[in-house]
């Protein structure tokens, strides 16, 4: 969850509540779902909050929510904008995974180091959130007195212009570095350029903005360090680069409020899209940004009732929404429905629904009576779930230590350590086995692999459970013994005849380890289970590499074969560091159907 | 009179006249210790004798008292060692005479300390003078060292207290108990006892006979531990796992069941879940290596992907990502079991279900976290919900604080929350019943329209889930996850869990 870091000093002078305590903010942010986190080495608070309000991720917006919170501002506030000076012209080159661009230029701005501060802690939260990791949209920030832009079209005033270039064609000086680096070379020798290598690299042409004097931007990479951002700056271009109109928008609203909350003005840019260029759709070629359009929707005041559980009335209902910040207005009427506006830095309202729970949240979920609701249905268990309980009983009756073990393991584990091979056994060779000799050898069925596993100890699910109760003995090898374990667990395999390509069943396994074990003493235990559930026992002799030949069958069940009896061979035990027998049954649960 | 074999021979070898302790009577019975004062008691009980006890305090030597027996105190020695370079006559150089003194690590301090206490001499600037008329033989600690080594007693309380706190000597109270013949016993004997045969083993033989009427059973030491008996358990988790489903099952809730392997419609996009959700990378699931789901229902696919993509009804917006559905079709591990219901409520998982319904499952999980005291790779999840017309935030609470009720948890809090397929959303905190601290107990929420929509549910449906294990810790006051699930569990852990029910 998204974390913001927060000045209470900036706090105070934002809220206007000069005489809050840092501790009765912490109250109050935590009645808005803020949850404080801590305190940075520099004093500020910080506070843990759901990644929906993304326009909290910075003190000003933080500020904003506390005043509806205290009742100090109501409905809906869109700041100023003054008419364009700048063009963003966007060239048919712009490479098409990253086509989009929007904008803003902000004037009057006096950033001291806290504001300075807080507006990188917003623009690299939104980039982690919103931007996806710069991937999605990435914000760039430029001191204005540093951009010069010749128009380059009729009815412009100053220009700037978003394009794809060749990564090792021009040079610019990135910021924290004084060498003239090409977009490539920013890529290999720019820390942050490293970072953030594996957006572009697959591009053929990289994203770069240009003034009159030349390239000032690698977005989503590096800004240019001719117009790094002080605490001197009062004029600032704000650009916005990204896959998705809609998101740099937003994203651009959000730093455009944030801003202006800090007494700058903002003013509107053109973003106008070249005839070749990929252009948003929904909005045309040529756009006036930032968008601070507010949006409407509509909802049933039954909606509310019914959701929320209470009746309102619905002057009631307008009060809510107006101190979450919205705007509202109704008509009386057997549907009464109310029109809601909401502001532009709101992220998180895509349909009516999200509109009940502001009320909701005005109104005090607190305020709920809780209540049982009135709907009889009839519960039971699933069949599988009770079989296996039933098995399970069985086998704690017969002194096994029931067990539950992870269902990931790795290939070591579940071939090579058992002495067995994938793609030996179960469906992979029971389909197009002649032999009458059963699905050959028992766990060695093709295994579902994990894709890119980050630790070598889970690659893949486990095709049986036997390694999973070796694996267990061989943890406690320094306990007492007799040590009988039992498992019901889940196991699987590939399997194409399959609608997710996996085969899912669950195995019954016991492993009985002490000084006396034999084939004779798990057997006994294997026969209980069956004779338990009418089942009728057969151990025809086989072969299988994980036990000692002569003292190892496969089980079948009610004429059908469906797992493994036997002792375990002395190189599996050795390889366990075990110094005890042990002797084994395994077999699918649905046999006991 | 009959009396069993033990009994009588306790009986006879005791006096009317004198205090016998117990070790005499076994010493002279040849039987044990333990087994002369049952029996004792027992004589007692039938007031044929008198037991009394004396409790009186013992000092045994430590191992470094026995040590000092051999070669003297420390102080004593380093008298003596000073002595012999000098020091009687005026002081001599601290180090000489520790030096020829010939101790060893702890004793140089040992001996300085007691050295001058005992007055055997002074230590002043570096610089040891002894009292040539000082007597190391007459000194009463050494005497009682040497008298405890003989099994002589020291009637010194002062100066067994004293070897004490130097953790020369231990004491310990000791009861001695005696017996003495009663007047009854007296008579008992005169009139003649006679000894009753004892078995040690109910046989059958014995009760086809009827001989068992006639004979004594051997007693036990009954309250002796026994040799350790180890059953099979349940899993300390599937328990609680059971009581989880008794309880749900008793609510109304019906079991859901479905695959571990699921296409990443039925996990995530289904749900709401943006393809470009940072859950939904490669970092947090387990993608597997299989070929993509062929069948996934085309109207349903269609009718979720514009729910992505348009949003769901008039004024829905959908989300600004990418929605592709090569995507939807690939194979991973669940990371919730949120895709059951999913299957269920979809009517995919078998009949289309009409309101209301209430269904659960208790199934396991995958997700890529970081192994903690709270988070595995896999765990179970706790996963309900319920199906009605017009169902409130409200009814959510109601059924919530009904289903914790059952777990003892009385007291939990509804925190409004953001999901992507809920709204309204909370997070469910209660009191952890050892600790008292305020922990997260579930997530819970209303499915959103882009949810149930797709689906073609037209009423409400209120779903929660939370992990089994963050349950059974706060059931068992368990403090690690790890202790309760895995192939690292230690067996003893499992054998030794408490039961819950």
């Amino acid at each position: 969850m998204p974390v913001v870091d927060v000045d209470p000093d900036a706090l105070r002078g934002l809220t206007g509540h000069t005489e809050k305590t840092d501790e009765e903010f912490k109250t109050d942010l935590f009645g808005l779902g803020l949850e404080f986190e801590g305190e940075t080495d520099d004093g500020e608070l910080q506070f843990e909050f759901a990644p929906d309000r993304l326009d909290r991720l910075s003190v000003e917006g933080v500020a904003r929510s506390l005043r509806y919170h205290y009742g100090d501002d109501r409905g809906v506030y869109v700041p100023e904008t003054n008419d364009a000076e700048w063009t963003i012209e966007v060239e048919e080159s712009v490479p098409d995974e990253r086509p989009y661009v929007t904008g803003a230029v902000v004037r009057g701005v006096d950033l001291d180091e806290s504001a300075l501060e807080s507006l990188i802690q917003l623009q690299e939260k939104l980039h982690a959130t919103m931007g996806r990791g710069r991937a999605k949209g990435a914000i760039g920030i430029h001191d204005l007195a540093m951009v010069k832009g010749a128009p380059l079209r009729e009815g412009a005033e100053r220009s700037i212009t978003y394009r794809g270039v060749d990564p090792d064609g021009e040079t610019f000086v990135p910021l924290d570095s004084n060498d003239e680096l090409t977009p490539a070379e920013v890529l290999e020798e720019h820390d942050t350029g490293r970072t953030y290598a594996d957006i572009v690299t697959g591009y053929d042409r990289y994203p770069a903005i240009y003034d009159e004097l030349g390239l000032f931007s690698f977005p989503p990479v590096i800004n240019g360090k001719r117009t790094e951002v002080d605490t001197e700056s009062r004029e600032l271009l704000v650009e916005l680069t990204g896959t998705d109109q809609w998101t740099i928008d937003k994203m651009c609203t959000i730093v455009c409020y944030a801003l202006s909350a800090r007494g700058a003005t903002i003013e509107a840019v053109e973003v106008a899209y070249a005839d070749g260029a990929t252009h948003p759709a929904e909005y045309g070629p040529d756009l006036v940004r930032p968008n601070l359009e507010v949006d409407e929707k509509s909802v049933s005041h039954d909606r509310i009732e019914t959701l929320l559980g209470v009746e309102f009335d619905p002057e009631d209902v307008v009060d809510c929404l107006e101190r979450s910040g919205l705007d509202a207005s109704y008509t009386l009427g057997e549907a009464t429905t109310y029109e809601v506006e909401i502001p532009p830095y709101r992220v998180d309202v895509l349909h009516p629904l999200d509109l009940v729970d502001d009320v909701g949240r005005a109104y005090g979920f607190d305020e709920l009576e809780p209540r049982y609701p009135d709907a009889g249905t009839v519960g039971g268990r699933h069949e599988r779930t009770r079989l296996e309980d039933a098995v399970r009983t069985s086998l704690v009756g017969l002194g096994f230590e029931d067990l539950l073990n992870f269902h990931m393991t790795s290939r070591e584990e579940n071939y090579d350590r058992m002495r067995i091979e994938p793609g030996t056994g179960g469906t992979a060779v029971a389909s197009d086995d002649g032999s009458g000799d059963g699905p050959g050898v028992f766990g060695g069925g093709d295994p579902v692999e994990i894709t890119e596993p980050y630790s070598e100890e889970y690659t893949q699910l486990r095709t049986w459970a036997l390694p999973s109760l070796l694996l267990l003995l061989e943890g406690n090898t320094h306990n007492a013994y007799p040590q009988d374990v039992a498992e019901i667990g889940f196991v699987a395999e590939r399997d194409e005849r399959e609608n997710t390509n996996v085969a899912e069943s669950r195995h019954v396994a016991g492993a009985v380890a002490r000084r006396d074990a034999s084939y004779e003493a798990v057997k006994g235990r294997l026969q209980a289970v069956c004779d338990d559930f009418g089942a009728e026992l057969e151990t025809p002799r086989t072969e299988h590499p994980t036990f000692i030949d002569g003292r190892t069958a496969r089980v079948v069940v009610d004429g059908e074969s469906v797992g493994v009896i036997g002792e375990v061979h002395p190189a599996v035990l050795v390889e366990h560091d075990l110094e005890v027998p042990v002797a084994v049954f395994e077999f699918d649960l649905d046999a006991l159907r | 009179m009959r009396l069993p074999e033990r009994q009588l021979a306790v009986l006879e070898a005791a006096s009317a006249t004198d205090e016998r302790t117990i070790d005499a009577v076994a010493a002279e019975t040849g039987l044990k210790p333990e087994t002369v004062t049952g029996a004792a008691f027992d004589l007692r009980d039938e007031g044929l004798l008198a037991v009394s006890e004396t409790t009186t305090e013992v000092a045994e030597l430590t191992d470094e008292g026995r040590d000092y027996v051999d070669d003297g105190l420390p102080e004593t020695r380093l008298y003596r060692a000073a002595a012999d370079v000098g020091a009687a006559d005026g002081a001599v150089p601290m180090g000489e005479a520790i030096g020829s003194a010939d101790l060893a690590g702890p004793e140089v301090d040992i001996a300085l300390a007691n050295l001058p206490r005992k007055g055997f001499g002074r230590i002043d600037s570096g610089e040891l003078a002894v009292d040539p008329d000082a007597d190391p033989d007459a000194d009463p600690e050494s005497a009682a060292l040497e008298a405890l080594a003989d099994g002589e007693g020291v009637d010194d309380v002062a100066v067994l207290d004293r070897l004490a706190s130097r953790g020369l000597v231990d004491l310990a109270e000791r009861t001695t108990r005696t017996v003495r013949l009663t007047d009854a016993g007296v008579d008992a004997l005169m009139e003649g006892v006679e000894a009753a045969e004892t078995v040690s083993q109910v046989t059958p033989e014995l009760l086809a006979s009827g001989e068992w009427a006639d004979v004594e059973f051997a007693e036990y030491n009954v309250e002796a531990d026994a040799p350790a008996v180890e059953g099979g358990r349940k899993h300390v988790l599937r328990r609680t796992a059971d009581r989880v489903k008794d309880v749900l099952v008793g609510m109304g809730f019906r079991e859901m069941e479905g695959p571990h392997a699921d296409s990443d419609f039925w996990i995530n996009d289904c749900l709401f879940m943006p393809q470009d959700h940072p859950a939904r990378t490669h970092w947090d699931r387990f993608a597997l290596d299989v070929d993509p789901m062929d069948d996934i229902p085309p109207a349903l696919l269609e009718r979720v992907e514009s729910a992505h993509r348009d949003g769901w009804g008039e004024d829905g917006d959908g989300y600004h990502s990418p929605w592709s559905e090569a995507f939807a079709r690939e194979v991973a591990l669940r990371g919730h079991t949120t895709s059951l219901s999913m299957r269920y409520l979809s009517g995919y998982a078998g009949a289309e279900l009409e309101p209301p319904q209430r269904y659960f499952s208790v199934e396991k999980v995958y997700r890529n976290d970081t192994l903690d005291p709270t988070h595995l790779l896999e765990f179970f999840q706790i996963e309900g919900w319920v199906m009605a017309e017009d169902l409130s935030v409200r009814d959510l609470m109601g059924t919530f604080e009904e289903f914790y009720r059952q777990f003892g948890i009385t007291d939990i809090r509804f925190k409004p929350h953001y999901n992507p397929y809920t709204e309204p959303s909370f997070e469910l905190f209660g009191d952890h019943p050892e600790t008292g601290e305020e922990i997260e107990i579930g997530n819970s929420g209303i499915f959103r329209e882009e949810v149930t929509g797709p689906l073609g549910v037209n009423c409400d449906v209120m779903a929660w889930g939370l992990a089994l294990e963050r349950l059974a810790m706060l059931t068992t006051g368990a403090e690690d996850i790890r202790d309760l699930h895995g192939t690292l569990a230690d067996i003893d852990f499992l054998r030794n869990a408490e039961v819950s029910y």
